[in-house]
């Protein structure tokens, strides 16, 4: 027998108490049934029990017919299947209703307990398909939200250096300063880099967004070695000390493409949000195994996050400083790539004092 | 015939187009002072210390920029005191080729005209006659 909980829960209105009594004796044991003697009392059923997924109403009763009461309760509960359950012969009225869209099917009076049943079973199908497509119809309105984001989004920030590299040009034409164009020669290639940098979080995106997972053990020492060759030089040109933990006894499975974004997204970070007048400039790396988890912490000793910028970080697109050249791409990737992974990210940050991330992804 | 010197501020996140804003500027022959932001609340700061009288002041203002943006500056910027804004003149700058944002630059009295970045030598020199 199915549990209490996956029972397919039925609504039965009758002003007749046998009809009531004798409806639930023969279907309690397949369905959750709630019984109402009148209308008034079923919508306090549904009211109290929205997960209600078929209701079956008498056409004929002494406030309002059947049809009546399914046009009315039409808006407040769209999503219950009705059936409608007639002795009379005013098939009229029953066309009408089906043809209006107000009722699912008509059983005829007398009732069949295995008519009732089939019908109840094609009603909940119908049910779940219905609601299966209002859900694929949120993520479409989800993935539609973010494209207009995207498409807003890369006017600025792919046409933004474009630009740039042609007002830069314009001004280099008009100059005979050899010195002063190698400086814009470097200032054009800063633009192209940010572009490029934006063009690759853009990769990222969609690798997580589209991509399968690829499951596989993950050897931390490998990665980190990785990632410190990518960092070496970072850590080196802006005199940042780079210190990386690894302990990890056991096998850690997971998807390596994810779990490099989220490293390389953190670090990037770590690196570039430094402050200043810093003189001993911290990136700290820690990687702990255990028990089927994988802890990785990122901490910098940088510029921190302002308090109030802390809850939007991960929002796409959100940039909480103007300090450094950011997409804004970056932590929302990360956030992405754990969602695929089932992982969780936290941080801690202090203006001024630097930032730390810790994400917790579960072994595969 | 010698035209009237100007003040200029600059505001926008990136540092190339602050750059070469500067630069346009400088080429114009008109500036009497430029000051560059790279942070909006910076620009507003600085224009709410002003001294006063100050005189004839340009602004060019970014739309997209992370913490306050240049609709924001806008806002913020026409709650001043009447004695601050008087003389200053906004022109927003950007890359966007979204008509709503250029729509809503409409919107703002104190927003005299929507530029298309960058900002060359051609596009100033328009701005400039109208002073």
């Amino acid at each position: 027998m199915l549990e209490q909980k996956d029972k397919i829960k039925v609504l039965y209105i009758d002003d007749e108490p046998n009809n009531l009594i004798s409806f639930k004796a023969s279907f309690r044991f397949d369905y959750t049934v709630y019984v109402a003697n009148n209308t008034d009392e079923a919508v306090v059923q549904l009211r109290q029990h929205p997960d209600i997924s078929v209701i079956l109403s008498d056409q004929k009763m002494p406030d309002k017919t059947g049809v009546e009461f399914f046009e009315e309760i039409r808006k407040e509960f769209p999503n219950p299947v009705r059936i409608l359950i007639t002795g009379y012969a005013d098939i009229e009225s029953v066309i009408n209703a089906i043809n209006r869209g107000h009722v699912y099917r008509y059983i005829k009076k007398p009732w069949l307990e295995e008519d009732i049943k089939s019908s109840i079973e094609q009603a909940y199908k119908f049910y779940i398909t219905t609601a299966m497509l209002a859900v694929k119809n949120d993520e479409l309105q989800k993935a539609y939200n973010e494209l207009d984001k995207f498409a807003y989004s890369a006017t600025h920030d792919m046409r933004g250096p474009i630009l740039s590299v042609l007002g830069i040009i314009d001004l280099a034409k008009n100059t005979d300063d050899i010195s002063e164009t190698r400086g814009m020669l470097d200032m054009m290639e800063n633009a192209m880099q940010k572009l490029d940098n934006y063009i690759q979080n853009l990769h990222d995106y969609y690798s997580i967004r589209r991509g399968e997972v690829a499951i596989a053990e993950i050897n931390f020492e490998d990665t980190v070695k990785d990632l410190s060759d990518i960092y070496e030089v970072s850590s080196k040109m802006n005199n940042v000390r780079f210190v990386k933990t690894v302990d990890q006894q056991e096998t850690f499975r997971s998807d390596d493409v994810s779990l490099k974004i989220i490293l390389n997204n953190l670090l990037s970070n770590a690196f570039k949000y430094q402050r200043k007048g810093n003189t001993d400039r911290l990136v700290d790396l820690k990687v702990e195994v255990s028990k089927g988890m994988a802890v990785i912490t990122v901490s910098d000793n940088g510029i921190g996050i302002p308090e109030n910028s802390i809850n939007q970080i991960f929002n796409m697109f959100y940039r909480a400083t103007s300090e450094e050249v950011g997409s804004g791409f970056g932590l929302y990737n990360v956030k992405d790539a754990l969602g695929k992974l089932g992982g969780k990210i936290d941080v801690s940050s202090k203006q001024n004092e630097g930032t730390t991330f810790v994400v917790t992804i579960p072994s595969k | 015939m010698s035209q009237e010197k100007l003040n200029f501020i600059v505001v926008d996140d990136s540092k190339l187009d602050c750059f070469i804003a500067e630069k346009i500027i400088q080429n114009s022959g008109r500036a009497e002072k430029i000051n560059t932001f790279q942070q909006a609340t910076d620009a507003l700061e600085h224009v709410k210390n002003l001294p006063l009288p100050h005189g004839k002041t340009i602004i060019f203002v970014d739309i997209q920029m992370p913490v306050m943006n240049g609709f924001e500056f806008v806002e913020s910027f026409e709650t001043l005191p009447a004695e601050t804004r008087e003389a200053i003149s906004i022109y927003m700058l950007s890359s966007s080729i979204n008509e709503n944002d250029i729509a809503r630059v409409r919107g703002y009295a104190s927003v005299k005209q929507f530029l298309n970045k960058p900002l060359t030598n051609s596009s100033i020199a328009m701005v400039l006659e109208q002073f």
